[in-house]
């Protein structure tokens, strides 16, 4: 019996590591998506940031292989980290001055970068590598994994805390886990989370109060493209160890979902986003059932739609009960 | 200046004459491959793009590479423009999307010849006597490595996934259920069936071509629900398939390229988990179907089967990881791949009506 639930435990624990694996790009995205968006100018461009930046880290961690041959093992990965996450936030810092400076439309210039973001990763890699697919001619580096080997041989936590296999996971996921925490605090109790959101909520009143809105949005889309680049760098350095020509394969569009789906909020954003990276864990879990994997694949954009409609819905109520509260108060007065 | 136009024009008409006249005598003959896609996707296209060099090499001919691009709603229109330009007495292209697009547009070019590999013209309901289609028997590819994988397992040569009692556990990632790719998996199945009867085939697809993170989770998956060896037929994504195999410590089988010799260089490891690659000699069918328009023997307006026998199927060695692999299951594949070619031996394939 306690076997038969410490291997149904086990079970739960390899999906809920796969499903937070698959989810960790999602993450950063999303809480780059969020960040932006509470400044008042969402970043469009996360499926671009994301595609930079792991393909900025992938290149550099094979090139300073290559020319660092006697440095030591664990600094090239390190080193390609630090390029991905340079790369991509530069190329929001390119939407920035295009929207904030140069008045461009939001939209636009954020899908405008997407675009050029796919085809500048292939150019430079034919350009690099003579190839236009992948980077699989490179040997390029992936960032350590944490491990708990003391809590290995606990039931279900060991499994939970050390993956499948014990590889442990890759330290860009305690990153992502750690990103939320850093961001929900930032947004709620520091003076800048406030300004920062003032800015977004309504930018006149905060330039009457003496904000510096510009700056206040710069920061925000620069934010967003530093969390949006961490997902990146984990897709091509943790979760693969290769660049392939569009691997972020939609999820910069679907962490933009998952911010409106969590409702603008940092706790509901992440938990939208691993429902959306739990989605892609179940689809690949039902090889032996006889569900079809485009049904599976239909559920993120279902669920986000159906949230958003349920979400709208109920602020429409709330507001007629407001109104409705407000009226009685007016007549009885 | 109406007799200055004119003469512009003429001249403009004479230069054309003479391009068209230099193009009869001694110019190489052009050839254009249009890519629904583009290249580097390790397998099926930089195979066909191969065919093309070699036939420039070979054949001294003049070819020219347009990549279409990812986006459907272009392809037409590319293949339309390539017909019109006058630039390319052949067209080669491919895939069973195509198939629709040739044959509307190929009626309307009757000078213009084209190849259509892996796919197919509906020649009774089009004019398309200027069409060469050719199909590939992937399902006996399939059906090898599928004798392959449960071979092994059924051997115990793999370690740690030794059957303990059961017919064991093999996979299949594919990347969208698309004819050629459920044909490559109705072979496997048969294959795994009659290697190891009542074995467990699980099948998973990935919805997308260039997706290796999710090509990566479903194997890990398939992997976990403890699949020995995984065949990939996915593309791009497959990459994240051979991933997991090296993650993992178990093997995968690859698909249309020789993909260990994509690693073998760069990644050892990685290729060591490879244990062969079902070859879609896609680049040497191009080559002969060249060759022989160039002799004027290509047979027009009908399609042609290659499997096996024609050597347009194939399994690719990898001495990596030979050793992995039992003299007894070697001899089986051997085999069936005898039976194959021999006749004795029919592999279900997922199309309908069966082989042309």
């Amino acid at each position: 019996m306690s076997l038969d639930l410490v291997a149904a435990g086990t079970v739960a624990a390899m999906v809920a590591v796969a499903t937070l694996r698959a989810a960790t790009p999602i993450v950063f995205a999303s809480l780059g998506g969020l960040i932006s968006e509470l400044a008042g100018c969402i970043n469009v461009a996360l499926e671009g940031v994301m595609l930079v930046a792991a393909f900025a880290g992938v290149i550099t961690s094979a090139y300073s292989g290559l020319w660092f041959p006697d440095a030591p093992l664990w600094l090239h990965p390190w080193l390609g980290c630090a390029a991905g996450l340079l790369a991509g936030t530069a190329l929001a810092g390119l939407l920035a001055v295009f929207h904030l400076e140069l008045g461009a439309d939001l939209i636009v210039a954020g899908i405008g970068l997407n675009i050029l973001a796919q085809g500048l990763t292939v150019l430079l890699m034919a350009h690099l590598t003579g190839d236009k697919g992948s980077t699989a001619s490179l040997t390029s580096f992936a960032l350590p994994n944490l491990r708990w080997p003391e809590l290995g041989d606990v039931p279900v936590l060991g499994a939970l805390l050390n993956g499948d296999g014990g590889a442990g996971h890759n330290v860009l996921v305690y990153g992502a886990l750690a990103a939320t925490g850093l961001i929900a605090w930032t947004l709620r109790h520091t003076v800048f989370g406030l300004r920062l959101r003032a800015a977004g909520e309504n930018a006149e009143a905060a330039l009457a109060a003496g904000l510096a809105v510009k700056r206040l949005r710069y920061a925000g889309l620069l934010l967003s493209g530093l969390l949006a680049s961490g997902g990146g760098v984990f897709l091509g350095m943790g979760y693969l160890t290769l660049f392939q020509a569009d691997m972020a394969a939609g999820r910069g569009y679907l962490a933009l979902a998952a911010v409106f789906l969590g409702g603008r909020r940092p706790l509901g954003t992440v938990v939208a986003a691993l429902v959306f990276g739990g989605a892609t864990v179940i689809a690949a879990r039902l090889g032996l059932l006889a569900v079809p994997a485009e049904v599976v694949f239909m559920i993120p954009p279902l669920v986000t739609i159906a949230a958003l409609v349920l979400v709208k819905q109920h602020q429409r109520l709330a507001a007629r009960r407001r109104a409705a509260a407000g009226r009685a108060t007016l007549l009885s007065s | 200046m109406r007799g200055a136009a004119r003469a512009l024009m003429l001249m403009v008409m004479a230069m054309l004459a003479l391009a068209g006249a230099r193009a009869a005598d001694g110019q190489p003959a052009r050839v254009a491959f249009f890519v629904n896609g583009a290249l580097g996707d390790k397998s099926f296209f930089d195979s066909a793009a191969r065919g093309l060099r070699q036939a420039e090499a070979d054949l001294h001919l003049a070819t020219r590479t347009i990549e279409g691009g990812y986006d459907p709603t272009r392809w037409e229109s590319g293949l339309v423009d390539l017909a019109d330009s006058g630039d390319f007495p052949i067209i080669v292209t491919g895939t069973y999307t195509m198939g629709p697009l040739v044959q509307k547009v190929a009626p309307d070019y009757p000078d213009v010849t084209f190849i259509l590999f892996d796919g197919v013209v509906d020649y009774a309901h089009c004019a398309c006597g200027n069409v060469y289609s050719m199909r590939f028997r992937q399902n006996e590819g399939g059906y090898l490595a599928g004798v392959l994988a449960a071979g092994l397992v059924r051997a115990g040569a793999i370690p740690g996934t030794a059957p303990s009692g059961g017919p064991g556990v093999v996979g299949l990632v594919g990347a969208m259920p698309i004819p050629v790719i459920n044909d490559f998996a109705a072979g496997y199945g048969a294959g795994a069936q009659d290697a190891a009867p009542g074995i467990t085939v699980l099948r998973q697809f990935a919805n997308s071509f260039s997706d290796p993170a999710t090509g990566k989770e479903i194997a890990k998956a398939q992997y976990g629900q403890g699949a020995s060896v995984i065949f990939q037929v996915a593309g791009a994504t497959g990459q994240g398939v051979i991933e997991a195999a090296e993650e993992t410590g178990r093997y995968v089988i690859g698909v249309d390229s020789d993909q260990a010799a994509l690693y073998r260089a760069s990644s050892p490891r990685r290729a060591a988990r490879i244990l062969t690659s079902v070859m879609k000699n896609v680049d040497a069918a191009i080559l002969r179907a060249l060759r022989l328009w160039q002799q004027g023997r290509l047979p027009l307006g009908r399609t042609e089967s290659l499997g096996l026998k024609e050597g347009a199927i194939g399994l690719a060695d990898n001495p990596a990881a030979a050793l992995t692999v039992p003299p007894a299951v070697r001899a089986a594949v051997a085999a069936a791949r005898q039976g194959i070619i021999d006749g004795t031996l029919t592999v279900p394939t997922a199309f309908p009506g069966g082989r042309p």
